[in-house]
């Protein structure tokens, strides 16, 4: 079976992708790596053989200019198995691409058999509360979960730079703005989050002179972010960050399951939920069902004395 | 402009765990089937699109009755027409899923734009409105937060790694639909949820060969041997401090 790697590496930086690399020498079969970069990078170079589409506008893609780019990239002929790292490219024209080649696409995949002409894939389901593996026979684009696989060591060989002409216009009048809340959670070792249960934006606010004690970062949960009082950008859980911090102090959150699967990798989980049945409690390894609010007072006092 | 809004009911994602068995198969018990939330953001921007351009939305879902309960919230919501293309419930390769909304699609007669939610919180797959835009050849924007319609075109705010995207897109094109205060879904009066379970369900067959299988399905560990720390406030606080103090001692902290 044809397996090709597919990725930006500057939107997933080089670990992935060397895990995505890692994977297909595991499995065999005539291999192939496309990476798209906005120049021939000094951190491509250590990459080994691969295709390279360069284009300046790829330091920040459009979704059209990525697709279009890829498209060349990969030619007519798509490979049997495709798999890239989970991330912004992915999420971009990954299922896209494998809908135009009439491949299925899987994603947050944590183990890769092939067994015959066919792909057996092991995938999270039901945020997090089961696993399954699905077998994909025609074909099947895959984006793969961080982490999952042993980083391969780069083969010997230099990339061959593939010429990608101009690439369509995407949007028109387009900018991109940072929100840089949110910005540490990747390599925070103490974050907290907030929920619902706060309340208020005010509520969640008070968690802020917490986190400065602790030295944390902010995070929150989906319901904290749609009530507006938190930045998507701090948004934890299956469609938010997968964070893994020494420390993770959830407040006021019930600890659904989608909530759950971007904190589980944290070392130490401290709950605080005046719900004494609430699942966050099945997860963390220090509970206190107490009111936040009666609760930060004292707290407050305890830390600062 | 014309919009078809994709939705799908699923089981109620916030289940306590243990409610809902995975053994080789799915055991729904007592667990109830409910709209998921990126289904409610999906339709909130329907209706926002369908109103701002004095146009309207068709509602789209694949599955068996029990998808109706997705479908008379869109109607109560405005959708001018309910559409469910018949299915087993259960596991659906998303390939084959997208194959089936696009001939619904067709069938509905086409639209400026085709409204999905970023994943329906079943199968976490997160990929059926990239296929159908690969399937449909048309142009796609991921994860939306915001939509502003600008003539015949939309302006579309939409999150990407460390921040938002904003630019103009033209139509026909698919979006997904992501969370956030924006497209918070809103809640349907009860005169029109009333009149919604009066009005009819389009049922249409449709096939498409799936190529991806359910070989195995299998509950996951997440659980964690925790202790409580009890007593009064003050009495939590103080247990609770001297944890935080012993973790900051020991090294921890950024
Ligand atoms: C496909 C999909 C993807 C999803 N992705 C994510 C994701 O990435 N991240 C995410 O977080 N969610 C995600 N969700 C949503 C998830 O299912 C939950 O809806 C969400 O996590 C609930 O947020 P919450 O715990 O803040 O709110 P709630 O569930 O409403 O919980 C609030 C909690 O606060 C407690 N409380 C109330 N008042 C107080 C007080 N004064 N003091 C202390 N405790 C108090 C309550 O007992 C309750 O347990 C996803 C869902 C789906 C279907
Ligand atoms: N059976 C279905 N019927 C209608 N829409 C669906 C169906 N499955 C998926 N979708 C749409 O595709 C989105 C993503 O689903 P998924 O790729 O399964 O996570 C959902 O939020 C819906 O908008």
């Amino acid at each position: 079976m044809r397996i090709a790697v597919l990725a930006h590496l500057q939107d997933v930086g080089e670990a992935p992708v060397r895990e995505a690399m890692g994977l297909m020498a595991q499995l065999g079969g005539e291999a192939q790596t496309l990476l798209l970069a906005p120049a021939a990078q000094p951190a491509v170079a250590a990459m080994g053989e691969v295709r390279l589409g360069v284009h300046a506008a790829l330091a920040d893609p459009d979704p059209e200019m990525a697709y279009a780019a890829a498209l060349r990239l990969l030619g007519d002929q798509a490979p049997g198995l495709l798999l890239m790292p989970e991330g912004p490219l992915f999420e971009m024209i990954g299922a896209r691409l494998a809908g135009h080649f009439g491949m299925s696409a899987v994603r947050d995949v944590d183990a890769v058999e092939l067994a015959g002409e066919a792909v057996v894939l092991r995938k999270g389901a039901y945020g997090g509360k089961a696993y399954v593996r699905v077998r994909a026979t025609g074909g099947v684009v895959a984006a793969l979960r961080a982490g999952a696989f042993p980083a391969a060591e780069p083969p010997a060989g230099s990339a061959a730079e593939v010429q990608l002409g101009e690439l369509p216009e995407g949007g028109q009048e387009r900018k991109t703005v940072r929100d840089t809340a949110g910005d540490d959670l990747g390599r925070a070792k103490v974050i907290v989050s907030g929920g619902r249960g706060l309340g208020s934006a005010e509520g969640y606010e008070s968690l802020r002179p917490f986190a400065r004690m602790l030295g944390a970062s902010l995070g929150a949960s989906r319901a904290a972010v749609d009530e507006g009082w938190a930045s998507p950008a701090q948004q934890v859980g299956i469609t938010g960050r997968k964070v893994a911090p020494e420390l993770y102090l959830a407040i006021g959150i019930s600890g659904a399951s989608q909530h759950l699967s971007g904190m589980s990798g944290s070392r130490l989980v401290i709950a605080v939920n005046r719900d004494e049945h609430a699942p966050i409690f099945e997860a963390a390894d220090i509970g206190v069902v107490a009111d936040w609010y009666q609760l930060w007072p004292h707290l407050q006092k305890a830390l600062e004395g | 402009m014309r919009i078809i809004c994709f939705l799908k009911a699923i089981l109620d994602p916030e289940a306590p765990p243990g409610a809902i068995r995975f053994a080789g198969k799915v055991e729904s018990g007592e667990v109830a089937t409910v709209l998921g939330p990126f289904e409610g953001n999906a339709l909130e921007l329907s209706v926002q699109i369908a109103q701002a351009s004095a146009g309207g939305f068709v509602a789209v879902a694949m599955g068996d009755a029990a998808q109706d309960i997705a479908l008379r919230k869109a109607l109560a919501l405005g959708a001018e027409r309910a559409v469910r293309v018949d299915a087993p419930a259960g596991f659906q390769d998303p390939l084959a899923v997208a194959r089936r909304l696009k001939a619904a699609a067709e069938e509905a007669g086409g639209a400026d734009v085709y409204v999905f939610g970023r994943q329906a919180g079943d199968w976490d797959m997160g990929v059926t409105a990239g296929l159908f835009a690969g399937l449909m050849d048309l142009p796609f924007a991921p994860l939306v937060q915001h939509a502003e319609v600008v003539g015949a075109n939309l302006r579309l705010r939409r999150e990407i790694a460390g921040g938002y995207e904003e630019s103009l897109r033209v139509a026909p094109l698919v979006v997904s639909v992501t969370n956030g205060p924006l497209t918070l879904m809103r809640l349907p009066k009860v005169k029109d949820v009333m009149l919604a379970n009066r009005k009819p369900i389009d049922v249409l067959q449709a096939a498409a060969e799936p190529s991806l299988e359910i070989a195995e399905i299998a509950q996951a560990q997440v659980t964690r041997q925790g202790r409580m720390i009890t007593g009064d406030a003050a009495q939590q606080a103080a247990g609770l401090a001297a944890e935080l103090r012993r973790f900051l001692v020991a090294g921890g902290g950024n």
